[in-house]
């Protein structure tokens, strides 16, 4: 217990050194004249920018994850989820074009919340009632998820219009800070919010403690009149929600359209986030944006021109830098103790 | 028992499947045209389906009974068997779109020869009397891109995102755009990147098109050049969420195929695929068809909505320069 904890400050203490570091060297090369073209490649306003909006679908796919598994089930079906997310979106924003902006997308991601919801409450279901491995579970979700949605697909649906810009008053002009920070969607918003929001509610609340109590040691929470299987059922939900709510962003803020398969594993990806982020929503936070961040290096690289070595080699960046780190680090954390185990009470 | 039903209503299922899949033959006399997409849908608001609305209005314009048929490429390895389908069904013309069915496509006209076949960005090396290569000069319609961009822009900085450089058309879009550009203003800081992945997710990112574009932007680019299929357009659309800013679309008018970019979009480097590939249709019912290669026009689309904002004199410029690019007089530089 006291060497998890160790690591698991070790690396939130980590991740928010490291983003404060970069934002350091992103206010110094934008405001100096040190921003010669390389640094600026690798902490120029546009690869933060770039760094932030790739990681959001990753935090809250990593935010699902936590709110399943410190619960004890095993969610790999946060895919599925967001791919319900994403579909229920657009077919919602499609429907309702004529509506004021406001109001259809307020819709839209709404059913992205009930479709990601709904979701999970299956996979609940074929976890806690049938006792499906959850492995399979999550699996059907992902398959259920992505037949669906391609067959309801019609390739002729159109939205228009999607999350603008909302410029925090007096904080988005604070430099550098304030352009990558405070002038965003509101689902960036959101889902920055959420991730301190559930690191505060995960460690410092009843609920929390409940969670973590059941994906520990049910009997124990059991045995103090804990419902088990309700907190399970209630977490798995809240989890597809957010997970639905990741598709919704990149429907409703990211692309603006739908696609058949348009996730493109980034389900999985979060999934690592939160392995690599030890379970916590501070760690995982900090994994995504590693991720994000190896994606807008890749992007900047190629913008700049400035390297002369093929691109197929850059393009590799991202997947060697998830390699290094999974293989290095995600070796010593340590997932919930009763994770994936089914519970009965006696 | 359940069981037993069960599985029972899943072979009927099945054999329903498979008995669909044989329709009824259509009579000899039916002019039979078949269209294979690249990987994506026929409905991509992009190349494919220019082609089809090509197929379709050649069989309007025909005079004799016709039997459209199309095949949505999903994966790159599905290329032959799609083509091969419509070949064991007898079609009389098969189109096939996209740089990358070329190789499949001439190997299929030679191993049937009484097939004409119609391949869009497809450039023919040597003549297959049977294969029509649908090609266009992107480079000139890049060009008038890049000279209508140059002229916009207010930073002085404009930007290009492109479906990749494995696809010669694209890198010809590219590459006039940029010399266009520079040919208006030699100093002008242009910023344009290609796709990073492969062919078969090149056109079909309109995530990574969006936040490239939002990257450029946020790097001061003010016009957006958005070439690339689903891709492109998803560059496009983010542009269109911000004030101020102008993009350009790519192969077909985009004010009618992408409602959403509107606020932003200026224009679009067309390449006139549909009356194109209806005009060689039309030919091999003639029996007139063109081996080899065969030019398709290219040029800017109507302004539209921002007509107003483009001064008379740059307007006429580019139509001059537009009969400069096809005298020969002016030259992008591209392929040479």
């Amino acid at each position: 217990m006291y060497t998890w904890q160790k690591v698991t400050k070790f690396l939130s203490r980590g991740s928010v050194i490291f983003t404060f570091l970069l934002f350091l060297l992103a206010v110094i090369v934008d405001q100096t004249d040190m921003g010669t073209v390389p640094l600026r490649v690798f902490v120029g306003v546009s690869a933060l920018n770039f760094t932030l909006r790739a990681a959001v679908p990753l935090m809250l796919g990593a935010m699902s994850g936590i709110l399943c598994e410190r619960s004890g089930i095993i969610n790999i079906g946060i895919e599925g989820m967001m791919l319900a997310g994403a579909f229920g979106a657009f077919a919602v924003k499609v429907q309702t074009n004529a509506m004021p902006l406001g109001l259809s997308l307020f819709l839209s991601t709404l059913t992205a919340l009930l479709l990601g919801g709904l979701m999970a409450y299956i996979h609940a279901l074929l976890s806690i009632r049938y006792k499906v491995d959850q492995i399979i579970g999550g699996t059907v979700i992902i398959m259920l998820a992505a037949g669906l949605s391609s067959y309801f697909f019609n390739p002729n649906w159109m939205s228009v219009g999607k999350f603008g810009t909302i410029e925090i008053p007096l904080l988005s002009s604070i430099p550098v800070l304030g352009r990558v920070l405070f002038s965003n969607g509101l689902i960036t918003y959101i889902a920055l919010l959420l991730v301190i929001f559930l690191h505060v509610m995960l460690f410092h609340s009843r609920w929390g403690l409940r969670t973590r109590a059941v994906g520990e040691h049910p009997r124990a929470a059991d045995t103090v009149g804990i419902n088990v299987n309700r907190v399970r059922y209630v977490n798995t939900v809240l989890g597809g929600m957010v997970a639905g709510l990741a598709g919704a962003f990149l429907v409703l803020e990211a692309v603006g359209q739908f696609k058949e398969g348009m996730t493109a594993g980034r389900g999985f990806i979060a999934l690592a986030a939160m392995i690599f982020g030890n379970w916590t929503p501070v760690g995982a936070f900090g994994a995504s944006i590693l991720f994000g961040y190896t994606q807008a290096l890749q992007n900047e690289l190629l913008l700049a021109g400035i390297v002369d070595i093929p691109r197929h080699f850059i393009s590799m960046l991202p997947y060697v830098v998830t390699i290094v780190v999974v293989a290095g680090i995600v070796g010593r954390t340590r997932p919930p103790a009763a994770i994936g185990k089914v519970y009965e009470s006696e | 028992m359940r069981k037993y039903t069960i599985g029972l209503v899943s072979v009927v299922l099945l054999l329903s499947l498979l008995l669909s899949a044989c329709g009824g033959a259509a009579d000899d006399d039916t002019f039979k045209i078949g269209l294979v997409t690249d990987v994506g849908r026929v409905n991509d608001r992009s190349f494919n389906q220019s082609a089809w609305e090509g197929v379709e209005a050649a069989a309007e314009a025909l005079d004799m009974p016709t039997d459209i048929r199309y095949i949505e490429t999903m994966d790159a390895t599905d290329y032959e068997d799609n083509i091969r389908q419509f070949i064991q069904e007898g079609y009389d013309v098969i189109v096939t779109v996209g740089f990358a069915l070329g190789d499949v496509t001439i190997r299929m006209a030679q191993e049937n020869p009484d097939i004409k076949f119609i391949g869009v960005d497809q450039f023919q090396g040597e003549v297959v009397p049977n294969v029509a290569g649908l090609i266009f000069y992107e480079d000139r319609a890049g060009y008038l891109a890049g000279v209508l961009a140059a002229n916009l822009t207010e930073s002085g900085t404009i930007a290009g995102v492109f479906g990749t450089d494995l696809v010669p058309p694209v890198v010809a879009f590219k590459e006039g755009y940029e010399a266009g550009a520079r040919a208006v203003n030699p100093n002008i800081n242009i910023i344009s990147t290609y796709h990073p992945g492969d062919i078969g997710q090149a056109f079909t990112d309109p995530e990574w098109g969006a936040a490239t574009a939002a990257q450029a932007i946020d790097q001061g680019a003010d016009v957006i050049f958005g070439a690339g299929g689903v891709t492109g357009n998803g560059a496009l659309e983010e542009t269109a969420t911000r004030e101020g800013l102008y993009c350009i679309g790519v192969d077909s008018d985009q004010w009618h195929t992408v409602p959403g970019a509107r606020p932003c979009l200026v224009s679009s480097a067309m390449k006139l695929i549909t009356p194109a590939v209806s005009d060689l249709i039309q030919m091999a019912a003639a029996g007139t068809f063109p081996g080899g290669n065969y030019f398709g026009d290219a040029g800017l689309a109507p302004f539209h909505d921002f007509a107003p904002q483009i001064p008379q004199a740059l307007q006429d410029e580019l139509v001059s320069i537009r009969e400069g690019l096809e005298s020969g007089a002016i030259s992008t530089g591209y392929g040479q």
